[in-house]
Formats: C-alpha cells, structure tokens, sequence
C-alpha cells in the first residue's frame, strides 16, 4: 500500500499533538500530580505511535513507544518528577527532529542512544530521584545530552567521507569516523545508517548531516587524520533551505465541512441567478435584472464572508508553543516566570497570524529578560473589538524608566534636550521601537540588543495595524498590538484631496471631525487644534502630497497617531468607506514614499491607500513633529 | 614522553615485531599478554595507557577481552590489531568501544599514527 499520500496529514497531526505534548508537559511541571494531565500526555504519545507506526517510521515509532513506556511508569507512581520533565521534553524535541527529517525526505536519526539512557531511569522509582537535588543540573538524567537540543545549535552541515581505496574493515572505520563526529556535534542522519555500518555494510562513502558550533577546519583536523580516509568535503545543509520552499508547496488548510457545503450551496444559487439574470436581459426585463444584480451582490456577499472564513485561524496557532518558551528563557535567567494565556480562540487571518508569530515571541522574551525581575506573571491576552483584534502582551515587572528613555536619546543624540523634555510618556516610549534603540543596559543572549521593537513595529504596521505601549514604574510594562482582522480586505476611510479620491486604512485613524476654518491656531508658521486638553498638530494632506490647495470654510480631520503622538490631516472631504481588496504597489510606484497599495472601485477607478506613519517619515525632513512640540 | 603499552597477541613473532615499533618511537612496552584472559588480569595490574589487542586468541577472544576491560574501566584505550578479512569482527570490536584498528601486516608508520591519534584525542 503507498502510504506517501499519508504522510502530510501524519505531518501535521502528529506535531499537533506534539504541540499539546509540550503543553501538557509544562502544566504538570507545575502541578506534578495531576492525573488527567498524566493520563493525557500518555495518550498523545500513544496516538503518535500508533500513527507512525502504520507510515513504518521505526524510530519515531520507538522513540514514542518509549515515551509512552517512560509516561506509564508515572500512571503508576501518580506523579511526574522534575528531571522527567526534561526528558520528556528532550524527547518531544526528538521526535520534532524525526519529523522535519521525515519531511525532508532524510531518514530519520537515530535515537537509541536517548531510548538507552532512559531504559535505566525506567527502572528506578521514578519518584524518589528528583527532589534530591531541586534545582540542580537537569542533565543529570541519563545522557540526554547526546540529544539536547542545545549541543546542536550550531550550524547544519552535511560532510562527505570518501575512504581510500582497498581500506580494510570499511564499515569500521566509517563508525569510527562517525564516532569522532558524535563528539564534536549532533548528528540528525547518515547515509549508509549507522545500522547499516554495524552489519558490515561495504560502505565506500558517508555522508553525515551534522550540527556542531565547530568550524569546518577542526572537524576537518580531528577526522581527516585518521587514516584511510581520502577525502572530506562539506556542503551546507540544504535541507533547511529546501524545507520553506516544500512548505509552499504542500501548505494545507483544514476546513471544516460544514462551511464546504455552505460553499457548494453559494456556488448553486450563484448558478441559478446567472441563468435568471441571462433569461432577463434576453427578455429586456431590466426589473428582472435589477432584481438578479441584487441577489448577486447579496450572494457574493455572503461568499466573501465565508471565503475569508476559512483564512481565519485561531490564535491558539501562535501561543501553543509559548508556555514552552516562557519555561525554558524563565529557567536560563534564574527568574520564576508565570505565563497565562486567554483569548487563545480569537480568529485572525492566517497570513497576520503566520507574520505575528515572531513579533509575539519577541515580545514575550523582551518581558522576561527586561520586565521581569526576580518573579512575575506575563499575560498574553486577546480580544475582539469590532473589526479588530487586540493583542496584549503584558508583565508586572518593573516598567519601563523613562528617565533611562530620556538619557538614551541624549546619549544617542536622536533629540535635542529641549525635545526630549517636551516628549510625553507615550511619546516617549514610542522611541523604543526605534530602530537600534535599546535601554536594556546588558545584552542579553536572546533579546538581543536594539534588534526587536522596531522589527516588532515594523511587523504590526505592515499587517495595517498599531502597537501601542504603556508602562508604569514598577507596575509592568502593556503592549497592545491592535491588528485588523484579514489582509486581503481592508475597511478605508474615503477622502478628496485635490480633487482625488485616496484611502485611509481605517484601522489607523483614531477619529473624525468637522471645524470651522477660524477655529485653527497658529503657532508660528504651525497649524494647530486643541483637542481634548491636548494641542495637535494639523497637518493639510494637500501639502503633504505636494497637491495644490484650495481654502474651504469646514475643515475636516482625520486624526490619525504617528510615533506616538495625535496628528491631525486637513482633507478636502471625506466621502464614505469602502471595504477594499488592497494589492501591494508594484515597481516602481512602490517607491512612491506614503503609499501602500492600491484598490479598484466598482467604476474601474484607482484609488492609493495612505500610510500616515510612511507619509509623515517620508517628510521627516521637512516636517519634523518635535520641532513642532518646541514651537507649542 | 613515552606512552605505556600493553601488547596482547597469541604470537610471540607479533608481540616482538610491535614491541620493536614502539621501543624505537620512545615508547614503553610495559607488559605482554597471549590471550584475553591473561590482557585482562595484565591490564588491571599494570593500567598501561594503551593497549594493543589482537582479536583471535585462544581461551578468551580480543572482543571479549575488550568487553572486560571496558566495563572495568571506562576509559580504556584499546586498540585492535586484525587481518585482512576480519571485517565483521572488527566493527563488532568498534562497537565494543574499541579506539581504532590496525591491520596485519603492520607498517611502523600506520602503527604510530593510530598510537597519537587515539591518545592525543
């Protein structure tokens, strides 16, 4: 039987339940004795093995037999003690491993040696040998380390053997080579398997996939001398390479039935109305074509609505490998870290979703090395607020000090002094995303230093959305990343300029309103608004696009936020909102500063679609907000 | 300095032939052994730093010979000494924990080039 058609849906399903393998293990790292939680760790590893062992996957199969093996004993025992929690998730690692090999196309590792170490702890009382030691080295458990995913963090390189002509015992030597290897790094595969190697296998060449921080002038010292090897080489491993393009190809979407049926039943009535609206023009029944355009715009309406349905993908999809993140970071900075989760069901699109994955990450990882000091709680949070979803990642650490903040920019000589005292908090804050900026003092091995924040932004501002940062002095730091809920269709706000009708996502603008032309200040040569208790800015669109202008009684705003701050555009009119299918600019309009795409209205015409944030840097030069906040 | 070696062959012609080898490289040959029992009792008096194992020998093999001294100690570093044709027995010996091979005839080259890369290691 071909089994290969198989194989994505085993992909797929068995990291699902790798996902909640890894879950399932961190909650019982916190509560040891749950039950059900035992229970369900042992079915998961049980359907995996029951999976792979129908594909013929061997080690996958033992791999999670033995995990299965490993879980059963805590049944018994009814708790799971600390230094199994590594191994299981050294374990869970493993069988990640297995499968990115199996979908490479590779074999997959051998993992005899992580079977053989826990083979002897299967034996002991697996309660008894953890609370020894609390806090000790986690590597006491067997020799995980052969399979520690940290001694492969290295690069991944495939190396080729070639031994020398008429080598006695080829298969011994090439173990012996292999064996050199293990020593330097982690081996994923081998061609011919070391199993092959052990029954004699005439083996004239090895290639060995291999992940080791030694360069290649080493590994090329420490094995190349031995002797009857001829020659090594070293390739790349282009198996990483390949494996986003394998992705592109195979990328699946589950959907539920019940919305292909209402699909089916759209594409029927869609059937109907095309013969009914035919029949009426042949007749020249224009009631009767009235009738069926209106039926028409109802159905694809409906069929938009469920199209974008199946893009939706919970959150869950990002945050399920959080806890694990929390666990691991948490435990490498010595910090007691608490992770909650809610919102987890919000439905986003699932191209947003795939774009916030890293920025989430990095958020959560900059809380933990930065926000939190000895002990805290971070909580991720999601919420639907009309046509957006919101996403806060929020700590109760120490906050963010705006007068490190201040310093910083002196420092950097990024404000003048005068500027800098003008900024508001949020204001302020806001300069942590700027790109190289960083007030953490130490570099840390994962958040790095002034990578980050700005790439966040970056990311939430493309996906048409707006991070938001507050913090408090020892109350913890909120970013709120307000994010639309689909790419491809986007609401817009309708405004004339100079005669021309352009887009505002309307995810970025905070408010509209009408003045009277008297009410506009000046403060300088600076067109100025008090509103709310707070003096903005305003700023005519037509300047800003280099348009001509023309003075009308009414002004009409738009206010919109850059950098932090409330800005206020001077538009001709606003003229409604369009639920916009926006494409990307192509070259060379892309280079157009303040555009980001463009949409076709219903009468062929095109309309742009402004970025205020790009429009107002594009600008920097000639406007700049802080030299507006000095002349206030 | 000199490594101390442990010579573990049925024939006193092959014992000689490698005591030559390493006695003219600045090596001590601390010691001779026939058979496996014999490299077993050799080797947990002496504890020399290398040991030279022939693999076929009468009253206990070289594998098992190996097998014994490894369990003992760890860090044993044994090297097999084979024919040709003795491939099977030879990744057996490798698995075994063996730290590398040298085949028969010997050159004085080959025999030296293992002795370095297995201690310098």
């Amino acid at each position: 039987m071909d089994m290969s058609k198989y194989q994505e849906l085993f992909l797929s399903e068995t990291r699902e339940h790798l996902r909640r393998m890894s879950q399932l293990t961190i909650a019982l790292e916190q509560n040891p004795s749950d039950r059900e939680g035992i229970d369900a760790l042992f079915r998961e590893a049980h359907s995996i093995k029951g999976m792979a062992a129908s594909m013929g996957y061997e080690r996958t199969t033992a791999l999670s037999h033995h995990l299965e093996d490993f879980l059963d004993s805590f049944r018994s025992s009814g708790s799971v003690p600390e230094a199994a929690v590594d191994r299981l998730l050294a374990g869970i690692d493993l069988l990640e491993g297995l499968l990115g090999s199996i979908e490479a196309g590779q074999p997959e590792q051998d993992v005899d040696a992580f079977i053989a170490a826990g083979t002897d702890l299967l034996g002991e009382e697996p309660a008894t040998e953890s609370e020894s030691e609390p806090g000790a080295a986690p590597e006491a458990v067997g020799s995980t380390e052969k399979v520690d995913p940290a001694a492969g963090s290295g690069r991944s390189f495939k190396v080729m053997f070639e031994l020398a002509e008429n080598t006695p015992a080829p298969a011994a030597r090439a173990l012996l080579a292999l064996e050199a290897l293990k020593t330097l790094g982690r081996i994923d595969s081998c061609r011919p398997t070391e199993e092959e190697m052990k029954q004699g296998f005439a083996v004239r060449q090895l290639a060995v996939w291999l992940q080791s921080e030694h360069a290649e002038e080493v590994i090329r010292e420490k094995v190349g001398a031995m002797p009857d090897i001829a020659r090594i080489s070293f390739e790349a491993d282009r198996r990483q390479e390949d494996r986003p393009r394998l992705d592109e190809d195979v990328r699946t979407v589950r959907v539920r039935t019940a919305l292909l049926d209402k699909f089916v039943n759209l594409t029927g009535e869609m059937i109907t109305n095309r013969y009914m609206l035919q029949s009426a023009t042949r007749s020249r029944d224009w009631d009767d074509v009235e009738t069926g355009l209106n039926l028409l715009s109802r159905l694809v309406t409906d069929l938009h609505y469920h199209v974008l349905q199946v893009r939706m993908t919970p959150l869950d999809g990002i945050t399920s490998n959080l806890p694990r993140l929390v666990r691991d970071q948490a435990r490498k900075c010595g910090k007691q870290v608490k992770l909650e989760i809610t919102g987890g069901e919000v439905e986003l699109d699932r191209a947003i979703l795939e774009d916030l994955a890293d920025p989430l990450v990095h958020m959560v990882r900059n809380a933990i090395d930065h926000g939190i000091e000895e002990e805290g709680t971070i909580r991720v949070k999601a919420w639907r607020e009309k046509d957006l979803a919101l996403i806060e990642v929020a700590d109760d650490g120490r906050g963010i000090d705006p007068s490190s903040v201040r310093k910083r920019l002196s420092e950097k000589n990024l404000l003048t002094s005068a500027q800098i005292k003008a900024l508001t908090e949020r204001e302020l804050f806001q300069w942590i995303c700027y790109p190289g900026f960083s007030t953490a003092a130490e570099v840390t091995e994962t958040s790095g230093r002034g990578v980050g924040m700005d790439v966040v932004k970056a990311a939430v501002e493309n996906l048409g959305g707006m991070l938001e940062i507050h913090s408090k002095r020892d109350e913890g730091s909120r970013f709120l990343m307000k994010m639309p809920l689909s790419i491809a269709i986007m609401k817009v706000l309708l405004v004339e300029c100079a005669g021309q009708t352009l887009g505002i996502p309307v995810t970025r603008v905070l408010r509209t309103l009408d003045i009277r032309s008297e009410e506009v200040q000046l403060s300088g040569r600076q067109r100025i608004y008090p509103l709310d208790d707070e003096v903005i800015p305003l700023y005519p669109l037509n300047e800003l696009l280099h348009l001509p202008t023309n003075g009308a009684a009414v002004v009409h705003l738009v206010i919109t936020e850059v950098q932090g701050r409330k800005v206020g555009l001077i538009v001709e009119r606003l003229t409604g909102q369009l639920e916009a299918f926006v494409k990307a600019m192509a070259k060379p309009l892309n280079r157009v500063a303040g555009i980001s795409g463009a949409t076709i209205t219903g009468e062929g015409k095109i309309i742009f679609i402004l970025d205020p944030q790009l429009l107002f840097e594009a600008e920097a030069d000639q406007f700049s907000l802080s030299d507006v906040e000095e002349s206030i | 300095m000199g490594v101390r070696v442990l010579i573990v062959d049925d024939a006193l012609f092959m014992r000689n032939m490698l005591k030559d080898i390493f006695v003219k490289a600045g090596h001590e040959v601390v010691g001779e052994a026939a058979n496996g029992e014999e490299a077993i009792s050799r080797y947990a008096e002496l504890k020399p730093d290398l040991v030279t194992m022939d693999i076929v020998m009468p009253i206990k093999s070289g594998i098992e010979a190996l097998s014994e001294i490894r369990s003992a100690d760890p860090e044993a570093c044994v090297v097999m000494c084979s024919a040709l044709g003795q491939d099977a027995l030879v990744v057996e010996a490798v698995q075994a924990g063996a730290k590398d091979f040298i085949v028969k005839p010997f050159k004085e080259e080959r025999v030296l080039d293992v002795v370095r890369r297995v201690l310098g290691n």
